[in-house]
């Protein structure tokens, strides 16, 4: 790391989320036209993305749950964090048990943030299926992971950073590479 | 090595007259005895001259509460190595109390204490005996075998005399010996079970309180016994502003009453207890800062006689125990001076003529021991106290075999030097001149 | 890599040794922390992985059933191992110190030391020592912190906020520890206190802000929201503190007149339990539909994961001893 500008590279421009947010929609639809399923977002980005689709997909269904998840109690890295994360709780409003549930993240890397949110989902009762919809996946998985609806498919090197941006948290809307910051 | 005449050039010499000291050369000949004190003593051949630009000269201190533990309780403190902190600390002479194991309450007792300390201490170790058999309140110790074989106080000190009968007793049959008592005062009713000043901070801590009341009535109560028995006696370790007034209100009356406060109590209040520092727990207990404030007027004005530490050595084992369990007492003898300069002197709170007068002069004059001025005839017994030096209070530094102090750890100013008695220089960390550092008796060169 | 975490705006500790050296802040932060956990309660599996792999060791030199179960409960319910060691406090009187006792455990390499003493300062004299987190469970007279957050997360449920809401805390406030620390939370949080019990158990020297009262009665014209009942220990009464039981009942505990009042006011009512019916209560309060008494004992489990998972175990701090050396 310099002390210089972060290099910062538009990846997805708000026109591109928007479209990438509606074919995840689309398909979503159309594999689940018979039954309820469960939307669970992962907390914080996570829970935007799931409400953006719920909102589309809510126009022509009406059977579909949300839930949020917070997986800070499930990280496998509380020891190396040197601070501890703030807890925000996960809110489950409908019966785990037998469910459909599609889980949404807004970026799919390593692949243990989705561990911890399937151990944590198992927790609350035994669903019939999980998905996984996430807008970028950016490579390098640690833990055999792979979604079911994604928006962006991109390589990346583990010293970037991929930032993604919501108007609801960020005040603008685009995905961006950064190299030298994070968040 | 022939004894030699010493000449301590350009000293700065404190005494009981003035705040400040004056600068003059003292001289002390073969014979240990102080031959001049000028200006300008001009250094012969057969002096060894140590330069004294910059450093202090005084008393020594004689301390006259001191606990030495021996016989009974040596994994505390013995008399070598009580003496030892004391040298360390400057203080030239201490009287020992008798809350000994078996306690000093008999002639015999007086008699061994008294060889014990003559064999293994390089300073005058004077001791008090008990006012009654066993410090059981119950019946008078043999005060005559006592006196006759040297002690110069009885006092049942660690507790009060109970029975106010006794005690009353025990003031007028001291009268025919000219014997002073001296009493711990505390009603044990008021602060059986307390750890601390009942207060804020007692409160806060959830440890139970020794309330000031407590010696407050004890003091009220012995003063009118001694009054009405025409006795003198000594009040131990006062500690409150209203135990102050009371003592003032009786020597306004005209009973002989003098009285010693210790440093800690002048310099440490309840407030200090932060962390259940078990070096800040004693008997009486840390009062709050308007009492070290008017200790410390007190002390000024002349309404306190004496300073005196109440050096208590405990073991390491029995200050881990939690604060409630741990016994009261602290150590004072290796700190007692640097820390009073430390928060004092340095700070222009006290003069050194006042800690002169309180710390050497009254404690020999009440105990109608030779007084140790600095002046031309008498022997030499004094110290060289380095203004500008520094003391790490660490397990190296401290002599006595307990380390309950509360400086433990810290950096006091001042540095005590050199002590001298006679021809003999008890200890030296070279502060004059390049010679050993320490030498525990006798050996002169 | 795991997705950024999102970092607590409140620092961790490494002990938690009473509620005075908390700030409201962190007061309040523990407070939303145990609100999830208590959600955790709902599920089929009531466990959460954070604390795996850690050890809890419960040292209680003194008696207690309820506190040690909901310790190892919200221990258990981290994940964590959790052992339990009675240690009777007079054979460590007998030479080995306490500290002794706690460098034999640290042996055993544990991460949080919840230690309950009848001692004050015993837990302070431990964090001192020791590496592993010590969490204070009650010591002597002084303080018991997981008691008051489990008490200001029930109040919270109760009534949604502190600021300006008035507590009467009644009893032997001068030996309560409870009191101690239930006062102090309520004043940072800002609550106004009441406190009010006979004179001999009201103590020299407590803090300002204190409203005191000279009879129970003049207590609810104050109009305290919730009532504190404290646990009075049977054996006061022959320290002289007050003559008899009967007449304690009477003037200073929860009678059924009062009772009568109290529960047409709608005032809630605490106790930190275990009751003595009849001495500071009559048994109508313990099924009163504001009795928050249950209610605590559930919160407590909650409240205490919120501490285990605040704090973090660390290095301690060197001993005087040790300074002394350099």
């Amino acid at each position: 790391m310099t002390n210089s500008e972060p290099l910062r590279t538009e990846v997805l421009s708000r026109k591109d989320i928007d479209n990438k947010i509606r074919r995840i929609s689309s398909e979503i639809i159309e594999k689940h036209s018979d039954r309820p399923v469960a939307f669970v977002g992962i907390h914080t980005r996570g829970v935007i993305l799931a409400q953006r689709v719920f909102d589309r997909v809510s126009r022509h269904r009406t059977d579909i749950s949300q839930g949020t998840l917070d997986i800070a109690l499930y990280r496998d890295d509380l020891d190396n964090l040197g601070t501890i994360p703030s807890i925000r709780g996960s809110d489950l409003p409908f019966s785990v048990e037998g469910s459909h549930i599609i889980l949404f993240d807004d970026v799919l890397f390593t692949g243990r943030t989705i561990r911890a949110a399937l151990d944590e989902l198992m927790d609350y009762g035994r669903p019939a299926r999980i998905e996984l919809a996430v807008l970028v996946d950016r490579g390098n998985r640690e833990v055999p992971i792979c979604p079911d609806y994604l928006g962006h498919g991109m390589n990346t090197s583990k010293a970037e950073h991929v930032l993604v941006c919501f108007d609801e948290i960020d005040g603008k809307e685009g995905v961006y590479t950064v190299i030298g910051e994070t968040r | 090595m022939k004894p030699m005449r010493r000449l301590f050039k350009q000293a700065n010499i404190a005494s009981q007259d003035n705040p400040m000291p004056a600068i003059a050369d003292v001289l002390v000949d073969e014979s240990g005895v102080i031959r001049d004190v000028s200006p300008d003593i001009p250094p012969s051949t057969d002096m060894k001259v140590l330069d004294c630009s910059n450093k202090i000269l005084l008393p020594g201190l004689f301390d006259m509460h001191v606990h030495l533990r021996e016989p009974g309780r040596e994994d505390k403190e013995t008399i070598e190595t009580g003496t030892n902190a004391a040298i360390n600390g400057g203080i030239s002479g201490i009287l020992a109390m008798p809350n000994t194991d078996p306690p000093i309450d008999s002639g015999g007792m007086v008699r061994f204490v008294r060889a014990m300390a003559r064999d293994r201490s390089g300073i005058p170790v004077l001791t008090s005996g008990c006012i009654t058999k066993g410090r059981a309140g119950k019946s008078l110790a043999d005060l005559a075998d006592m006196h006759t074989q040297g002690a110069v106080m009885i006092t049942d000190d660690g507790s009060p005399v109970a029975d106010p009968y006794l005690f009353r007793r025990a003031l007028e049959y001291s009268r025919h010996f000219d014997i002073i008592v001296a009493s711990h005062c505390e009603v044990p009713e008021l602060s059986r079970g307390g750890a601390m000043n009942e207060g804020a901070q007692s409160y806060r801590l959830g440890l139970p309180g020794i309330p000031a009341c407590s010696e407050e009535i004890s003091i009220e109560r012995d003063l009118r016994l001694a009054q009405c028995a025409d006795a003198r006696i000594h009040i131990q370790h006062i500690s409150t502003a209203r135990g102050l007034a009371i003592i003032r209100r009786f020597k306004e009356e005209g009973v002989r009453v003098t009285c010693e406060v210790t440093p800690h109590h002048l310099l440490f209040s309840d407030n200090d207890i932060q962390d259940y520092n078990t070096h800040l727990k004693m008997n009486p207990p840390l009062r709050s800062p308007e009492d070290n404030k008017a200790l410390l007027d007190g002390l000024n004005e002349g309404l306190i006689d004496v300073i005196a530490t109440d050096h208590a050595p405990h073991t390491r084992f029995e200050k881990e125990l939690d604060f409630a369990s741990s016994p009261f007492g602290i150590t004072g003898l290796d700190t007692a001076l640097i820390s009073l300069f430390t928060h004092l002197i340095n700070k222009g709170l006290i003069g050194w003529d006042c800690l002169v007068r309180r710390f050497a002069s009254e404690p020999r004059r009440i105990l109608q021991l030779e007084p140790a001025d600095i002046v031309t005839g008498s022997t030499a017994d004094f110290i060289v106290f380095d203004p500008n030096g520094r003391t790490h209070v660490n397990n190296s530094f401290i002599k006595s075999k307990s380390i309950n102090t509360p400086y433990l750890g810290l950096e006091l100013c001042g540095s005590v030097d050199m002590m001298v008695r006679g021809t003999e220089i008890l200890l030296d960390r070279g502060g004059c001149r390049n010679e050993p550092l320490f030498s525990s008796k006798g050996g002169m060169e | 890599m795991i997705t950024e975490p999102n970092p607590s705006p409140v620092h961790s500790r490494k002990d938690l040794l009473d509620i005075e050296s908390l700030s409201a802040e962190e007061i309040n932060h523990l407070l939303e922390t145990a609100k999830p956990f208590k959600e955790l309660f709902t599920r089929s599996v009531k466990k959460v992985p954070a604390l795996r792999g850690k050890t809890v060791l419960n040292l209680f030199f003194e008696p207690s059933t309820r506190t040690r179960a909901s310790f190892e409960i919200a221990a258990k319910r981290l994940s964590a191992d959790v052992t339990n060691l009675a240690v009777s406090q007079s054979s460590v009187v007998k030479g080995e110190s306490v500290l002794d006792t706690v460098d034999t455990m640290q042996s055993m390499k544990v991460d949080y030391l919840v230690v309950r003493h009848g001692a004050a300062g015993i837990p302070n004299q431990i964090a001192k020592h020791s590496p592993a987190s010590v969490i204070n469970a009650g010591d002597g007279n002084h303080a018991h912190p997981t008691q008051a957050l489990l008490d200001a997360f029930t109040i919270k449920e109760a009534m949604g906020d502190f600021s300006g809401r008035k507590i009467l805390i009644a009893g032997d406030i001068l030996h309560s520890r409870v009191a101690r620390s239930v006062s102090i939370c309520a004043n940072k949080l800002g609550m106004e206190v009441g406190i009010f019990g006979p004179p001999t158990l009201i103590p020299h020297g407590h803090p300002d802000y204190f409203h005191t009262f000279n009879s129970f009665e003049h207590a609810l014209e104050w109009e305290p929201e919730v009532i504190y009942l404290l646990r009075l220990q049977l054996e006061r009464q022959s320290a002289h503190f007050f003559p008899s039981l009967r007449e304690y009942h009477q003037v200073f505990g929860m009678t059924r007149e009062r009772f009568e009042l109290v529960s047409r006011k709608g005032i809630y009512i605490m106790h930190p339990g275990p009751v003595n019916r009849g001495v500071e209560l009559t048994d109508e309060v313990l099924t009163y539909d504001r009795s928050l008494i249950n209610r605590q004992v559930e919160n407590g489990i909650a409240a205490r994961m919120a501490v285990l998972y605040w704090l973090q175990p660390g290095i301690p701090s060197p001993t005087i001893e040790e300074k002394a050396e350099t």
